[in-house]
């Protein structure tokens, strides 16, 4: 299980306006209608304030890659905690 | 030299066929930096375009190492403007060149390809800065910066992207099928580009003719034969910029890929979008990520940290910077801004389109909505003659456009 699910859940729930919202690793961008780029910049600026990391824009840009998911934006937040400490 | 013609193709299928067998990783580099080289040499045209050139690339690798070892905002965005203004000056805009005293030294500098070289540095520059680059090296940047298959017009590949496969060059089609594949894409470029493309561009030509002499009141040209040459240059020019462009990047991703290297694709049928958010992601793909990631997204993180609660309604304004500045990269004339300009509205009207439905309907009645075989038909088409209408603007002056338009008002209305 990873450590931030839950957390990231609810920024993706404030996001999208959509409480019963359950996140999937396998999940991407196509599953959530609304997740443009505009909703993507929002989802990473609240997950940089609510978990108090800070993305670079290749990691932006990546997450929104064909075949980033979920899981890949799990891992990145995971990964990001870890180096900041 | 057009990636279409002879003397691009014949030496890419020699080079190709010398590439499959050459024996080590620096015998194929090796190769294709003479390749790189070459290219360059038979298209700067004097010593001073060389020169430009040599300080463009050379800059931007010093302050890539440089932020790489000190990173500093501020230095950057100071690097950031003095190039800007030294490609305004290259591509000879007008505000900048009515500043300049110097402007006839300047009008002998020519870089080809310095719109997309621009965003490769940015992006390089950028991301070295934010520690995304996991090693500098100048043989590395030179390649990618001067990549052949990327020269010209794209596509806009990532540095990351390059590198990794530029650190272990080898033969990418590993079978028959993969190689036939790889040379049937090459052709469907050619045949796209020589065949088709020629035809739709000829018979824009011929509508924008006819309009245009017809006078400005219009007064020789029956109604039915003004919405017929209206609907000439509303269709034509789009399908041709399309089998060009795209016939353009068939060929130059074919080409890469016989010499190791998988470019990022720049269409995914983009005529079929059904909005003009949709559209900036399957047409000039690469272009509309670019101005993404580092344009829209930065302005936007930096409006919403700073003032949150008015993010939602200043994002329409990022929408307009970046497709502003999408407008003026293609080129200094008043029509580039106003084809980017249309492309804000496009993208304004369908954020807030989406808006009202999922305040009417909820999320569930916005997915219903969607999903309506119905309005995914009226979407395509509405976004398909939006694309159509604003690319009236690109071939030519607005008041060219303007022209036609009124000649097909008056004889109709």
């Amino acid at each position: 299980m990873d450590p931030y699910r839950e957390q990231v859940q609810d920024v993706f729930r404030d996001v999208f306006d959509d409480p019963s919202l359950m996140l999937k690793d396998e999940m991407t961008a196509d599953d959530i209608i609304g997740w443009d780029s505009l909703a993507h910049i929002n989802l990473i600026i609240a997950i940089e304030r609510r978990l108090r990391v800070r993305f670079a824009t290749a990691e932006i840009s990546r997450l929104k890659e064909n075949g980033a998911n979920i899981a890949s934006l799990l891992d990145l937040v995971t990964r990001k905690r870890k180096s900041s400490g | 030299m057009s990636p279409d013609s002879l003397s691009f193709l014949v030496p890419l299928l020699v080079v190709a066929a010398v590439f499959f067998y050459l024996p080590g990783l620096r015998w194929r580099q090796g190769l294709f930096a003479v390749c790189n080289g070459a290219f360059l040499y038979l298209l700067l045209p004097n010593r001073s375009s060389w020169a430009a050139l040599v300080l463009f690339l050379a800059s931007g690798y010093g302050m890539a190492r440089l932020l790489n070892r000190w990173p500093n905002r501020m230095l950057l965005w100071t690097y950031l403007v003095i190039l800007v203004g030294a490609f305004a000056v290259l591509r000879q805009y007008d505000l900048v060149m009515a500043l300049l005293p110097t402007s006839v030294l300047v009008r002998a500098v020519s870089i080809v390809g310095v719109s997309y070289m621009l965003f490769r540095q940015i992006q390089f520059i950028v991301d070295t800065m934010q520690g995304q680059v996991e090693h500098l090296s100048v043989w590395n940047y030179l390649n990618y910066q001067v990549n052949l298959f990327t020269l010209l017009a794209g596509p806009i590949q990532r540095y990351q992207e390059f590198q990794q496969q530029w650190d272990v060059l080898a033969p990418v089609l590993k079978d028959g099928h993969a190689v036939r594949a790889a040379y049937l894409r090459l052709l469907i470029g050619v045949i796209k580009m020589t065949a088709l493309a020629p035809v739709f561009l000829g018979l824009y030509k011929n509508s924008a003719r006819v309009l245009l002499t017809a006078g400005s009141g219009g007064a020789g040209l029956q109604p039915g034969l003004a919405v017929e040459h209206f609907f000439g240059i509303l269709y034509f020019f789009p399908l041709y910029l399309y089998l060009n462009f795209s016939g353009y990047c068939d060929i130059v991703i074919a080409g890469a890929r016989f010499v190791g290297v998988r470019l990022p694709e720049n269409f995914d049928r983009p005529y079929l979008s059904r909005n003009i958010i949709d559209y900036w992601t399957r047409w000039h793909r690469t272009l509309g990520f670019w101005i993404r990631d580092y344009l829209f997204f930065p302005l936007y993180r930096a409006i919403a940290t700073r003032r949150p609660e008015q993010a939602e309604s200043l994002a329409f304004l990022c929408y307009f910077v970046a497709f502003f500045v999408a407008g003026v990269w293609h080129g200094p004339e008043a029509n580039f801004v106003l084809y980017g300009l249309f492309q804000g509205v496009g993208v304004s009207v369908a954020k807030l389109w989406e808006r009202h439905l999922l305040k009417r309907r909820g999320r569930g009645g916005l997915r219903e909505y969607l999903e309506s075989p119905r309005v995914r038909v009226a979407s395509i088409l509405g976004t398909l003659h939006f694309a159509c209408f604003s690319l009236l603007f690109f071939p030519v002056g607005i008041n060219t456009t303007l022209q036609m338009l009124r000649t097909v008002w008056d004889a109709v209305v």
